[in-house]
């Protein structure tokens, strides 16, 4: 499990009061949510659908204004600027991968429009592809590659712009098991290799506590609990996380062992 | 501390202010000739037309001879449909290729198709020795079915692509006949697609004068009367009356079809069917089709025979006089090529216009897109006859006047809807999240619409293309009102060689009309093939 926090450790992204609310909704979307993400750590939120949670990465993206509260990033108010100026970077959950254009041409496509020569891009370029082991799918269109190769291609793409915090919107949702304890890995090592701060929406316990150095689970637009995987675990803040996080991670648990237990009855 | 000076907003004030002045320009050339034409009816206009008794039985004539062939085409183009999508038979391209060959001919084309055949001098009434009765509501509803029935068939075939074979396994597994899952499955899932057919139909027929100009003979339908007033008696006013009526059952038609759309035209297909073959049910299916080529054919066919000899049906030696006459002589070299730019431009201009239109509606969130979508969907509604008639009551005191931007800026407004939609939803299919990745990685948004939207989109793109050319091409609706001496048409020499009797260089112009459009078709394919390729 990841780093371990204390307070010497810098903070990356500092979030406050932040609140959504919809013209054509009731409820607000987020209510009044503040919290940290310190440098180089791996933070999930958690929630079910509808919590929220989208919401919250829309607005550190930049692709929703909040109604109403600030974002930092090292220091600097960013609430109201543009959203290449963020140095963010995102991996949505389906991919958007330019399906005309190759492997390659998708991981240099933006570098070559942000003035990087073309050796300068290639070199990026070939690099990336080496290191998510996608070179032998240089010059394939992504309607040829399966749902973890996109993904790995969009991760790279991402990667290319050189961001400094990245945002996974539920990117594993459309993958298989096998392939998702696959990217589970891969994602760490980019983290590790890349040295940025991830910041990961998902709605699996799993995911969430295999990948994070903290975890903040979220329900009806409110923050729940917010601590290390650990924290959460031991000590539940209420009745929700204890159901949603813990019973739940319990429950796959006894599943899991009545299955394997199963097996060896048989065998 | 360095602060970037754009805000974020609900909205971004560049995508309103595109969506603003697309609404703006769309509503000048649509909704505005609409307006002038209704002010420009008078006291004097309802004494006109009401007066002499010709309006009422316009009226009635239209509804006999529009219902009657709508219905025939519903009918004949459902079971055309079910034929190719339902059966095993063969040649199924070669069959779907000839039943739309009939749109791709002005719809006067038909009329002489079908003097050529059953009219005094025709080859049937000279073979059989009979007298002609085609002239007159025959003609009318024969010629209406002909130039209708490949629309409903493209509508028909489309959706019964999409239906799901599922469910028909599971009533054959519960014992239902066929007859009864007909009834309980397959006519309620195309409950709503029926609805629109038949209105899509209904309209195309009444306000079309080419057939009913050609084989009406004394039977007048309203769109003649419009045509004979405003064109004829340059008489706006009372053509402004009746191309009020026109656009009761278009406008009906467009909303239908905007309140009806389809929930039942699902995106993907659980199972699509199999079709195994059975002897019944494919003789069936060969009988309909070979029935309905006989019937384009026996039109088409003739144009051949005519254009190339001497003098149809009596000297059958081969010519090409009909050719030279007509291009040469009739000077048809010039109306062809003016045809083509005309067509070419208008397919420029209108596949650019409603690919942004489009866009915008597709992928800008603006509180004005759904504004934009309406009005980019009113064209549908406005029958290019009364779009004509609009126009000229605008424009005629203006510069365009007599210019072929007036031209290509009717025929753009009056195929509008089509390409439109068309590019509509192939823009949705496309990921929604590109503009974003656009933005996070700072590629500007033209960039990705150019380099990663576009391409993905080429087979539409296509598509709407030829739409706007081939429509332009055998048109003879709203620029019959538009065009001077000139500028006009090709396709407008098919009413004037006609009405002096010249019909073998009508014949000819059909046939060119008719080879450039196979052409350019024949083009579009590969484009789409080699789109659906890449």
């Amino acid at each position: 499990m990841g780093v371990l926090m204390n307070n010497e450790q810098t903070v990356k992204l500092s979030v406050q009061h932040l609140t959504k609310h919809y013209d054509n909704e009731g409820a607000n979307a987020i209510e009044d949510i503040s919290f940290d993400v310190f440098d180089g750590e791996f933070l999930s939120i958690l929630g079910p659908s509808g919590c929220g949670k989208s919401t919250v990465i829309k607005i550190l993206i930049g692709l929703l204004a909040p109604t109403s509260g600030r974002i930092f990033k090292d220091g600097q108010d960013i609430t109201d600027w543009k959203i290449s100026k963020r140095g963010m970077g995102i991996v949505f959950q389906n991919y958007a991968l330019f399906e005309n254009m190759t492997v390659r041409q998708n991981i240099e496509f933006a570098l070559r429009l942000n003035k990087e020569t073309k050796p300068t891009a290639k070199a990026v370029t070939d690099d990336l592809l080496d290191k998510f082991n996608l070179t032998e799918h240089a010059d394939k269109k992504p309607s040829n590659l399966s749902g973890g190769q996109q993904q790995r291609v969009a991760i790279a793409r991402t990667l290319a712009m050189k961001p400094d915090l990245i945002l996974f919107d539920e990117p594993m949702s459309a993958l298989d098991a096998s392939t998702r304890l696959e990217l589970c890995s891969e994602i760490k090592r980019v983290q590790r290799e890349f040295h940025t701060t991830i910041v990961y929406i998902t709605h699996d316990q799993e995911e969430a506590f295999s990948l994070s150095d903290r975890i903040m689970v979220m329900s009806t637009a409110q923050i729940r609990q917010l601590g290390t995987p650990q924290e959460i675990i031991n000590h539940p803040a209420d009745d929700y996380v204890k159901s949603f996080v813990c019973d739940n991670l319990a429950k796959k648990i006894d599943s899991l062992n009545a299955i394997v237990g199963g097996g060896n009855d048989k065998a | 501390m360095t602060r970037p000076d754009k805000k974020i907003s609900r909205y971004n004030p560049k995508h309103t202010a595109v969506v603003a002045v697309l609404g703006v320009v769309l509503a000048v050339f649509v909704v505005m000739p609409l307006v002038a034409l209704l002010c420009k009816i008078d006291d004097k206009a309802w004494q006109t037309v009401f007066s002499g008794g010709q309006f009422g039985t316009a009226l009635l004539n239209s509804l006999v001879t529009t219902l009657t062939a709508t219905v025939i085409s519903v009918l004949l183009a459902f079971a055309l449909a079910w034929a190719i999508s339902r059966t095993a038979i063969r040649c199924k391209e070669l069959f779907s290729t000839l039943f739309v060959l009939p749109m791709l001919i002005p719809s006067i084309s038909h009329g002489l198709g079908l003097i050529n055949l059953y009219g005094n001098n025709g080859l049937l009434t000279l073979l059989f020795g009979t007298q002609s009765h085609l002239y007159g509501y025959v003609g009318i509803i024969y010629g209406s079915v002909l130039y209708s029935f490949p629309v409903a068939y493209l509508m028909f075939v489309d959706i019964l692509r999409y239906e799901d074979s599922t469910v028909y396994d599971a009533a054959d597994v519960l014992g239902i006949s066929k007859w009864r899952q007909f009834v309980h499955i397959t006519l309620p899932y195309l409950k709503k697609t029926l609805i629109s057919v038949f209105f899509t139909v209904f309209t195309l027929i009444i306000t079309d004068y080419g057939v009913p100009i050609a084989v009406g003979g004394k039977v007048k339908t309203l769109s003649v009367l419009l045509y004979e007033n405003a064109v004829g008696q340059l008489d706006y006013s009372a053509g402004a009356v009746i191309g009020l009526f026109l656009l009761i059952p278009a406008v009906a038609a467009c909303l239908i079809d905007f309140f009806n759309k389809s929930t039942d035209k699902v995106s993907f297909v659980t199972k699509q069917f199999s079709t195994d073959k059975q002897r019944v049910r494919d003789g069936l299916g060969y009988t309909v089709c070979a029935l309905a080529s006989v019937l384009v054919l026996s039109v088409i066919l003739p144009f051949l025979v005519q254009a190339f000899t001497v003098s149809y049906p009596t000297d059958m030696h081969f010519t090409l006089q009909h050719f030279t006459d007509t291009l040469a002589g009739h000077n048809g070299w010039y109306f062809l090529l003016n045809s083509v730019l005309m067509a070419l431009l208008t397919a420029f201009v209108g596949m650019a216009t409603s690919f942004l239109v489009a866009y915008c509606t597709a992928r800008l969130r603006t509180p004005l897109t759904k504004a934009l979508h309406a009005i980019s969907l009113l064209s549908l509604a406005i029958p290019g006859l009364v779009l004509g008639l609009s126009y000229i009551i605008v424009f005629k005191a203006s510069f365009l006047y007599g210019t072929l931007t007036l031209l290509i800026l009717a025929n753009t407004v009056h195929f509008f809807a089509s390409p439109y939609q068309i590019l509509y939803n192939a823009l949705l299919k496309v990921n929604v999240n590109l503009e974003s990745v656009g933005q996070v990685l700072n590629v500007p948004r033209y960039r990705i619409v150019t380099d990663c939207i576009m391409p993905q989109c080429r087979s539409s793109l296509a598509e709407a293309f030829s739409y706007f050319f081939v429509n332009s091409m055998m048109t003879i609706s709203a620029v019959a009102f538009l065009s001077t001496n000139d500028n006009q048409p090709l396709s407008l020499l098919i009413n004037q060689f006609e009405s002096y009797n010249m019909i073998e260089c009508a014949t000819v112009v059909a046939l060119l009309i008719l080879t450039v459009n196979v052409l350019m078709k024949t083009a579009i394919y590969f484009v789409k093939k080699r789109a659906a390729h890449a």
